[in-house]
Parts: C-alpha cells; sequence; structure tokens
C-alpha cells in the first residue's frame, strides 16, 4: 500500500535549486533511508513534504492526496510528523510538556494527552526518570529521544527524521536506531534522513541516495551499501575509495 | 569633466541661487517662520540621515541634542553675554561630546536596548531643562535671544541658515561615498561581513552617533537664533519622533531625502492647517504616517524614486591593470598555523583541540561531517568568536588575541557560507570597502589606485563589465564571485572560503575550480572548506579532517581519502 | 518606621501597576520578539474609556470595566493586524518604529477625541482606606496589589498548568516546531496581544483613580514598566513582575528623600547605567544583541 508518493519534486531557494525532480515512494509502515552527502537536498525534501517548503514543480501524495503546498498544520492533521533537524526540542517546557505537544495536531482532552505522554514515556525508559526536567538541561541524546516520542504522540502514518544521529556518540546512536526499529515494528511508517549511511541502512527496508539534488541510487540496504557509488557521493569519484 | 564633479558644480550653483533667494525675497513674517523653522529641522534631519539612513543605528534623541545647540546659544548669549558664534560652535561641541557618549553604548547594546538609552537620554535632558529652573529657566524658556553682528535682520539670519544648510547637506552627501561613508552602509547593510573586512564596527557607530549629534546642534543653535524665544516643550520625545518621520518619509539615507521629507512635513500641515486647530490631531496623523511609511514605503519617497534613477546605465569604468595578489611573505613555510584550538559553546565542545598547519601557496581543505566544528573553527581563526583554548598564527604572527577586524591587517580575509555581501552597494562599492582595509599596501597610491584595484579584482573574478550594478541584481553563483573578489582586494595572506560551491551548478563549480587555481598561481594560500569532494579532490593539495570537534586525519588528500576512519565518518561505522 | 512601611505600601501599590505592564511587554516580546513601545497606550485608553463609560455616561463601574476591558481586547487584535502582522517578517527597526508611531497615534488620537484636560476617576470602593496598626491603607492601593496578585496567580496557572498556556510557551520559543506540530500560531500570537493589551488596560483602570487621566499617563508607566523588565532580564516572566514591584519600590523611596521632580530623571539615568553594566538583568540570561 503506497502511503507517500512524491513524483519529479523540484524545490528551489530564491534561484538556488535545492531538489531537481525527485521521485520515489513510501508503502504504509516501511522505514525509508534518505541518504546523501550535506547539501545534497535531504532536510529540504523533508521540509517539502510536511509543507515547511512549497515546491516550485511537481507533486506530493499522501494516502492518495495531493498535500504540497500546504500548510504545515493541515498536513500534520492528516498524519505526517517531522521532527526536524537539530531536534528543537522546547527549551523552556519540561519533557512530559514537551511530549504531550505532540498531540497539538488531535483533538484529545487534556487528561487524555496526560494520560497518553505518560504511556509514551514508558516506550522510551531512557528519557522516563527526566520527566519534569527542562528541555534545555537534557543532554543531546535524550533531547533526540525527546523530539522522537514527541512525534510518536501525533499518532502519525508517516514519520519524518531528519538526521537523528547527528552529534550523537556512537553508543547514544544505537539507541536511537532501536527506538526506529521499535517504531516500525509498531506500523509508523519512517522516511529517515541520515549522513550515516551504515546505521540507517542497517534499520531500513530501502533506500536512496541523493547527490547534489538528484537521485542518485536506490535500492535494498545490502546491495546499496556494496555498490562503489555510494562512496562516490560522500566522498567524491575515483579518488576516493574507502576499504571496508 | 566628471559627472561627480558636474553633479557638484550644479549643487554649488543652486545652493548659491537659494541663499541669493534668501536674502533678497521678501516674505511676510509667517512664511518666513516656516522656512526657518524648516531649514533649521532640515539640518537636524540631516544629522538623522547620517546615523540612521547611512549607519542603520536607531537614534531617538536628536531633539535632545537639537536642544542642547538650542540652549546653549540661548543661554550663552543672553545669561552669559558671550559672543553667537561661540555660543554656536560651544554648542555643536558639547552636542558632538553628548552624541559620542551615547554612541560608546552601542559597544554592548544594539537593537531595543539602544532605542531605550536614546529615549531615556531624551527624557534625563526634558527633566533636567524643565526642573532645573536655575540654569535653564525652566518652563518660561529663555526669550530675547540676539543673532550675530551682520546677520540680526530676519532676511539675513534666514539667508545665512540656508547657506549653511546647503553647506551641510553637501558634507552628508558626500559622506557617503567616502571611506568613512562606506565603513557606515557596510556597519548598515552587514555588520559581520563588516568587521570581517577590516572595519571597526565600534568605532564606526560612535562617529556616526556624534556627527549626527553635531549637526543636531548646529541646526537647534540656528533655530534659537532664528525664533529668538525658546522653551523645552519644543525639545521633547515627541519631537524626536517628528524629525524621526521627517527622515523615514523622505527617505533615511540621503540628505535629498532629508530635504523632502522635512519640506513635506512642515509645509503640508500649513497647507492643512485645520490639523493643527484641534490638539493631538496633528501628532495622531503623525503618528499614523509613521505606521504607514513603514510598512509601504521602507526606502521613503526619494529612496524609492532613486531606485528608478539606479536602472540607468552609469558610465563604464576605464579598463585596469591585471589584479595583483602580493601577499606578504615573511619566508615561513607554514602561512596559516592553529594549535590546541578549542571552543566550547556552554557545555558543548564545538571545536576541540584541534591542530592545522596551512603550507603557504596552495590550497588546504577543512573537511566533516555536518556538526564536525569546520565552520566553527573558521569562525575562531577569523575572530567572530573567541577562543576557548589554544592559539592562531598568521604568518608567525600571534593573532589569536585581536578582535575581527584587525586580523584583516594580519593578513587574513574570508567569504562566508550564505553569502554576505553589502546589498545596497554595487559590485564595485562591495570590492572596494575590501580593498580599503587598514594597511593595504596596494592602493597607496589615494583614490583612484583604491577604484583601480577595485576594478581588477572584479575582472579577475570575471564581473568587471557589471562593476556598477548592485547585488540583488547577480546570481546566487555571481554574487559569490564578487565575495571572493572582495576578499582579493583586501591583498591577503590567507584566504579562507567557507563552503563557497554551496549552491553552485556543475559549470559554476567548474569555473570556481578554476578560480582557485588562478589564485593559487599568484602565491596565495588558501583554506577552503567545502562538502563537494570532486572539487575538494581536484582543487586541495591538503586536508584535515574533523569529526566531533576533533581532528581525525591530515595530510595529502588522495591518502587522506582513502583512509577509512574518514570514510567511516561521513558513512557510519562499518562492522 | 511608621513612615517605611507607608513608604513601602505605596511603592508596592505602584509597583504593582508596573508589574503588569511589564507582564504585558514581556509577554509579546517572547511570543514575536518585538519591543511594544506602545504598551503604556493600552493603559490610557482604557483609562478614557472608564472615563466615558463609568462617569460621563454614569454607567455601573462593573460594567464600564466589562466593557472597557473589551475594548482593549479589541484594540490589542486590532494592534497584532494593523502594527505588527505587516512587518512580521522585517528586521527589528521597521516594527520598533511602527509601535513608536502606534504609540504616537493612540495618544493623540484620544487628545484629539478628549481634549487636553486631564480627568478623575474614582476609586471602585466608596471607603477611601483604613488604619491596619501605623500604615494607612489606602483602599486603591489595596485593589491594586489584590487584583495583580490575582492576576499574576492567574498567568501562573495559565502557563504552567494549562495546555493553551504550554502552546503559547512553545510558540514563544521555537515557532517553526510549533507550527510542525499544529499548533495554531498565528492564533497563539493574536491570543498574546489581545492578553497584552487586556492586562495593561486593568493596569490603567487600577491606577487612573490614584493619579490623574491624562494623554501622558501612559508612556510614564511603560517607561518605568521597560525599566523593570530590563532590571528583571528581558524576557523573562518573573523578573518582569519583581521588576515591576522594585521599580515602584525604588522610586517611592527616591520621591521622599531625593527631590520630587529628578527622580524621573533619576530613574532613567539608573535604567541607562544598568543596561550598560548589566543588560541581561538580576534573572535574564543573555542580552539580545542585535547584529
Amino acid at each position: 500500500m503506497t502511503l507517500l508518493e512524491v513524483k519529479d519534486l523540484s524545490v528551489a531557494y530564491g534561484e538556488i535549486k535545492a531538489l531537481r525532480g525527485v521521485s520515489f515512494t513510501i508503502d504504509e509502515g516501511a522505514v525509508i533511508a534518505l541518504l546523501g552527502s550535506n547539501g545534497a537536498g535531504k532536510s529540504t525534501t523533508l521540509r517539502a513534504i510536511s509543507g515547511l517548503v512549497g515546491p516550485s514543480a511537481g507533486s506530493i501524495m499522501f494516502d492518495g492526496k495531493p498535500i504540497a503546498g500546504l500548510s504545515p498544520r493541515t498536513i500534520a492533521k492528516l498524519g505526517v510528523a517531522h521532527a526536524p533537524e537539530g531536534r528543537r526540542v522546547f527549551p523552556g517546557l519540561t519533557v512530559r510538556e514537551n511530549i504531550m505537544l505532540g498531540a497539538s495536531n488531535r483533538n484529545a482532552s487534556s487528561a487524555a494527552i496526560r494520560r497518553e505522554a505518560d504511556a509514551m514515556l514508558d516506550v522510551f525508559p531512557g528519557i522516563r526518570p527526566f520527566a519534569n526536567a527542562l528541555g534545555w538541561t537534557l543532554s543531546g541524546g535524550q533531547q533526540q529521544m525527546v523530539a522522537v516520542a514527541r512525534g510518536l504522540m501525533a499518532k502519525p502514518r508517516l514519520l519524518l527524521l531528519d538526521e537523528p544521529s547527528l552529534g550523537l556518540a556512537p553508543v547514544v546512536m544505537q539507541e536511537v536506531f532501536r527506538i526506529i526499529a521499535e517504531i516500525h515494528n509498531r506500523g509508523t511508517a519512517v522516511l529517515l534522513v541520515e549522513q550515516n549511511a551504515h546505521m540507517a541502512l542497517k534499520v531500513a527496508s530501502w533506500g536512496y541516495v541523493l547527490e547534489t539534488g538528484r537521485l542518485a541510487l536506490g535500492g535494498d540496504p545490502a546491495t546499496l551499501w556494496s555498490d562503489e557509488r555510494i562512496r562516490d557521493a560522500y566522498l567524491g569519484g575515483e579518488q576516493a575509495k574507502a576499504t571496508t | 569633466m566628471s559627472r561627480s564633479a558636474i553633479g557638484q558644480l550644479l549643487y554649488a550653483l543652486a545652493a548659491a541661487v537659494l541663499v541669493a533667494l534668501a536674502a533678497t525675497v521678501k516674505t511676510d513674517g509667517y512664511v518666513a517662520n516656516i522656512l526657518m523653522q524648516a531649514d533649521t529641522y532640515a539640518i537636524a534631519v540631516f544629522g538623522l540621515s547620517i546615523v540612521l539612513g547611512l549607519c542603520g543605528q536607531i537614534n531617538l534623541a536628536q531633539a535632545a541634542f537639537f536642544a542642547v545647540g538650542a540652549y546653549s546659544v540661548a543661554l550663552g548669549t543672553v545669561d552669559y553675554h558671550i559672543p553667537f558664534w561661540l555660543c554656536l560652535i560651544g554648542g555643536m561641541a558639547l552636542a558632538f561630546t553628548a552624541g559620542a557618549a551615547l554612541g560608546l553604548t552601542t559597544l554592548r547594546l544594539g537593537g531595543h536596548y539602544l532605542a531605550m538609552v536614546t529615549i531615556s537620554f531624551q527624557q534625563i535632558l526634558t527633566v533636567v531643562l524643565l526642573n532645573a529652573i536655575g540654569f535653564t529657566h525652566g518652563p518660561d524658556g529663555v526669550s530675547s535671544i540676539p543673532r550675530p553682528t551682520g546677520f540680526t535682520s530676519g532676511q539675513a539670519f534666514l539667508a545665512l541658515v540656508v547657506a549653511i544648510l546647503a553647506i551641510s547637506g553637501y558634507f552628508v552627501w558626500r559622506l557617503a561615498d567616502t571611506r568613512l561613508g562606506r565603513a557606515m552602509r557596510a556597519v548598515r547593510d552587514n555588520e559581520l561581513a563588516a568587521s570581517a573586512n577590516g572595519i571597526d564596527v565600534f568605532r564606526t557607530k560612535l562617529i556616526a552617533f556624534a556627527l549626527a549629534a553635531l549637526l543636531g546642534g548646529l541646526g537647534g543653535g540656528l533655530f534659537a537664533g532664528g525664533f529668538s524665544y525658546i522653551s523645552p516643550d519644543q525639545f521633547a520625545f515627541a519631537d524626536s519622533i517628528v524629525l524621526l518621520t521627517m527622515a523615514l518619509l523622505g527617505g533615511a539615507a540621503s540628505p535629498v531625502g532629508s530635504a523632502i521629507g522635512t519640506g513635506l512635513l512642515i509645509l503640508i500641515p500649513e497647507w492643512l492647517r485645520f490639523l493643527k486647530s484641534v490638539p493631538g490631531l496633528y501628532l495622531a496623523v503623525y503618528g499614523l504616517a509613521v505606521i504607514l511609511i513603514v510598512i509601504f514605503m521602507p526606502d521613503g519617497i526619494w529612496g524609492y524614486v532613486s531606485k528608478l534613477f539606479r536602472a540607468r546605465e552609469r558610465e563604464p569604468l576605464k579598463c585596469a591593470e591585471p589584479l595583483a595578489l602580493r601577499p606578504v611573505d615573511s619566508g615561513a613555510t607554514i602561512a596559516l598555523e592553529v594549535t590546541g584550538l578549542s571552543k566550547n559553546f556552554g557545555g558543548l565542545k564545538a571545536v576541540d583541540e584541534v591542530d592545522l598547519q596551512v603550507r603557504r601557496g596552495g590550497v588546504h581543505a577543512l573537511i566533516g561531517p555536518n556538526g564536525s566544528g569546520k565552520t566553527t573553527t573558521l569562525n575562531v581563526v577569523t575572530g567572530l568568536y573567541r577562543a576557548t583554548a589554544g592559539a592562531i598564527f598568521v604568518d608567525g604572527v600571534d593573532v589569536t588575541a585581536l578582535p575581527a577586524h584587525k586580523r584583516t591587517v594580519a593578513g587574513l580575509a574570508r567569504t562566508f557560507q550564505n553569502i554576505r555581501l553589502f546589498r545596497s552597494m554595487t559590485a564595485l562599492e562591495n570590492v572596494v570597502v575590501g580593498a580599503e582595509r587598514d594597511g593595504n599596501a596596494l592602493v597607496a597610491g589615494g583614490r583612484d589606485a583604491l577604484w583601480r584595484r577595485a576594478r581588477a579584482a572584479l575582472d579577475f573574478v570575471g564581473l568587471g563589465h557589471r562593476a556598477n550594478e548592485t547585488v540583488p541584481s547577480f546570481s546566487y553563483g555571481h554574487q559569490r564571485l564578487i565575495e571572493i573578489a572582495r576578499a582579493l582586494a583586501a591583498n591577503p595572506t590567507v584566504l579562507l572560503l567557507d563552503e563557497p560551491a554551496a549552491g553552485l551548478n556543475m559549470s559554476e563549480k567548474k569555473a570556481l575550480h578554476g578560480l582557485l587555481g588562478r589564485i593559487a598561481a599568484q602565491g596565495l594560500t588558501i583554506l577552503l572548506i567545502d562538502h563537494d569532494m570532486t572539487l575538494i579532490a581536484g582543487a586541495a593539495r591538503h586536508v584535515t579532517v574533523l569529526n566531533f570537534g576533533r581532528r581525525i586525519a591530515d595530510g595529502e588528500t588522495a591518502d587522506v581519502l582513502r583512509q577509512p576512519d574518514v570514510a567511516a565518518a561521513y558513512l557510519g561505522v562499518s562492522e | 518606621m511608621d513612615f517605611f512601611l507607608q513608604l513601602l505600601f505605596t511603592g508596592l501599590g505602584i509597583g504593582a501597576v508596573y508589574a503588569l505592564v511589564a507582564l504585558g511587554f514581556v509577554l509579546i516580546f517572547r511570543a514575536t520578539s518585538v519591543v511594544n513601545f506602545a504598551q503604556g497606550e493600552f493603559s490610557m485608553v482604557a483609562a478614557y474609556l472608564m472615563v466615558v463609560f463609568a462617569v460621563d455616561l454614569g454607567w455601573p463601574y462593573w460594567l464600564a470595566f466589562l466593557i472597557s476591558i473589551g475594548g482593549m481586547a479589541l484594540l490589542g487584535a486590532i494592534f497584532n493586524l494593523t502594527v505588527y502582522y505587516p512587518l512580521r517578517n522585517r528586521s527589528f527597526l521597521p516594527v520598533l518604529i511602527s509601535t513608536i508611531g502606534a504609540s504616537i497615534f493612540l495618544s493623540n488620537s484620544v487628545l484629539a477625541l478628549y481634549g487636553p484636560q486631564p480627568q478623575v476617576l474614582p476609586g471602585w470602593l466608596s471607603t477611601l482606606g483604613f488604619q491596619l496598626g501605623p500604615v494607612y491603607l489606602d483602599s486603591q492601593y489595596l485593589i491594586i496589589i489584590g487584583v495583580t496578585l490575582a492576576l499574576v496567580a492567574f498567568q501562573y496557572w495559565l502557563f504552567e498548568r494549562t495546555l493553551i498556556g504550554k502552546k503559547l510557551q512553545a510558540t514563544s520559543q521555537d515557532k517553526e516546531m510549533a507550527t510542525l506540530l499544529g499548533i495554531p500560531v498565528v492564533g497563539m500570537i493574536m491570543i498574546t496581544f489581545v492578553y497584552s493589551a487586556v492586562l495593561g488596560g486593568i493596569a490603567g483602570i487600577l491606577v487612573a483613580p490614584v493619579l490623574f487621566v491624562s494623554i501622558q499617563m501612559g508612556s510614564t508607566i511603560a517607561l518605568k514598566a521597560f525599566a523593570a523588565t530590563i532590571i528583571g532580564g528581558f524576557g523573562d516572566v518573573a523578573g518582569a513582575i519583581l521588576g515591576g514591584f522594585a521599580i515602584g519600590v525604588i522610586e517611592t523611596f527616591g520621591a521622599a528623600y531625593i527631590s520630587v521632580p529628578f527622580k524621573d530623571a533619576f530613574a532613567f539615568l539608573v535604567l541607562i547605567l544598568f543596561l550598560i553594566v548589566r543588560p541581561q538583568g538580576i534573572f535574564g540570561e543573555r542580552v539580545a544583541e542585535k547584529a
């Protein structure tokens, strides 16, 4: 069942063409990795899907409905949650409050939301002890947990995760990716943007590689990882050959 | 004769005509008063056009400086019998000092805080004027203010004021085109870039405040002489707002705009005299006008009109000799050295004991995944941030403690990831700002040498034929090139480029590659941050790799890019 | 000692007014990064509305109060749409100047409509006050302090205990993220402006019986409230409230022990010094320096 269909998507910031005719699909409940080096257009893709930026060409269909150009609020209500780069935990609110606000796209009573937030904290035992701590006091890894928990509160059909591993120590990264696998088990589709290709391909069922705004590669994780061209996309042409 | 000289001659002629008219044409008392008020206010608004229009700093105390000048003349002549001219000069000096004092606060403050300080200063002065009765005569004001000998008749004094108006207008007009004026405009457009190009931002703001206050005091002193009577309620906060509105309406950045704004806002209410019959209506309309102008005409009337003029072609400059790049060479092999550099933001170690040695003459790249600390390192090296620990040496000289604008003198020049050009200036003016940094030996010949060098730098990047176009008319890729030209014009020892290929298409990147080669061929040292590995591998001989703020690899590009831990940093850990 | 307590009571009373206005300032600033130079005019307009309804038309005090506050809510909404919204993406300078223009417009419109004579607004209670030991408690001051404490409690409850308060805070802290979560940011900002206008209005109606109702009352109060937010740390809600009380007390003691006419100049001098020496205030973290 196709959940998201992106067709010939182009996005420009002023005259800088960030995306040039990108097409891909995401099935219900799938975890898709979107890889590429910095500046390749990965974040832009997520921002176009969640409505933060409007496309200059192409279409985005979510659950059969066109969503390109709609407001972020509308798209959030349709079931798309976006956890942007940098985690963006509200610094002056507690962990519990951050998580509760994740349900802002739904109409539910405060009491119900509070109950759901408490249940969510059980899914993320690493941050449960910090439920009443203010956002700015948390470490990067803890903030990432909060951001993902907050995203899940929206009960999304599709979760857009932008570089969750950014700035995290390898050990913490493992925990984050374990959570992503868990999310997949619960049936939410995930579009995972990552620079860290190795980790991302371990949880994904399919991967795409962006290179300067275009889709350069696509395939199942094993094939993609062993394809030499993925190294080229990150490390340049023939000069760079990494050994594994 | 050049266009500029023709313009100045015309100005002088027009001024002479106006002065002659003022001296000879008989006007009734009412009209004379209007003209007197308009002319003295215009001088104060010229002052605002310097600090607000040219330099972009908020000053809500111009009426206070006006008052300083007015009261200096009034009290000096009436109470202490000091000659008029002495009082006027004294008043201007006092206003200048007060303006400088106010400008000192810009070292720490900007924006709302600065606005608050200027308002507070204005209020303090008003309170003093009203309450220090023994000194200022309080609410009664000062009357019977004499005029200087030779100008005692209303007519003669008006002619004097018009002459002084013309002279100050000329001064403000030409200021925009001087080194100081360009520095002010650079500070207004982009403080960070101004600082990176050698401009002492604080000193520039300070001078702007002082000059604005000086003109305010001049206007006020003449106002006192013109009307022979002053009282505190003429110099209140509301009057600062009136002056501000005049500046904004006409177009804050130019004396022509100021003159237009002042003229309109004094003459219009006279034609709509009924506005003054209902107390408050006049100022209520002012308030509304301010809001509407800010929303719909942010550049003012003249700003809008002059944009249309700009569209016309200016005269093309003559072709210049090729760009000379003679970086200072002390003989040391290492042009830029960084030892143990650390930068912490709160608890976050953005840069963690990084060592870097950039060999003279050639391209060295600094790479690493997103968030690895490359741009932070660059920012610390160029002085945007203070290093938490470590040292930076340019050509063997320790620059660690120098502020950003002094590092330009030491031989550093940079471009920014999000292009930081001075958007209100032409391409050529942008490059001139770079060229006129302190101590640039290659522009020693004076103004001509300066502009020739700037033109040469633009030719070097291929944009010389478009030198007189303003920044917004250039494509993103070309704006990048202008930024590089601006950095080259300063004749740096080390050129630091922050993601120069970002946002460029394939052919633009190829051109950039070629440009880097031509720069390096002249003996310049380049330190390059970028993500485009093809560019890096092609252009950079040496590369340093950062990850999580630490250096993980350093050496010849081909070797480093083959190292497994470099691949791992980018792609993730392999099993 | 008696005199000291009396001054303290008066200082807290007037400080409560500054605290309310300062709170309105800070809320708008946190939500929109705008320093609203017209905040004081909200107080002034509300006071004049009370004069019109309660004095000129003779309607019951509580009714006039409700209508005036309703008018302030409307004014806050209009202010948001005309002064802030068209400029929301521009740099701070145009917005700042625009609010200054609004301030001039509001104060002079009232002047044009009502005339320059200061007006008298009676207090709510007919008893003027009562003696508590050595201190005479003016009843209007008691009301001011009481209402302010109630509003501060309400503020606390709203922000700390309700979901909408959390959404308001989230909007202040990260607009884009709030939008992504589905929080109606534009609506949150509208609520902020309306609420701040109402706060300012209540402050004006509370303090009017103690001063004269005049065109200038707004700007005087606003400048002191602004000083309060600076001292408390600009952008800090608790700091603004405490700063307001502090300014009220300092000013009252200053007027008693230093000469009265110069007390205003003195207050501004202290403000300048504070800005220079410790711009982040007592509670604030960093200064919003403008590049």
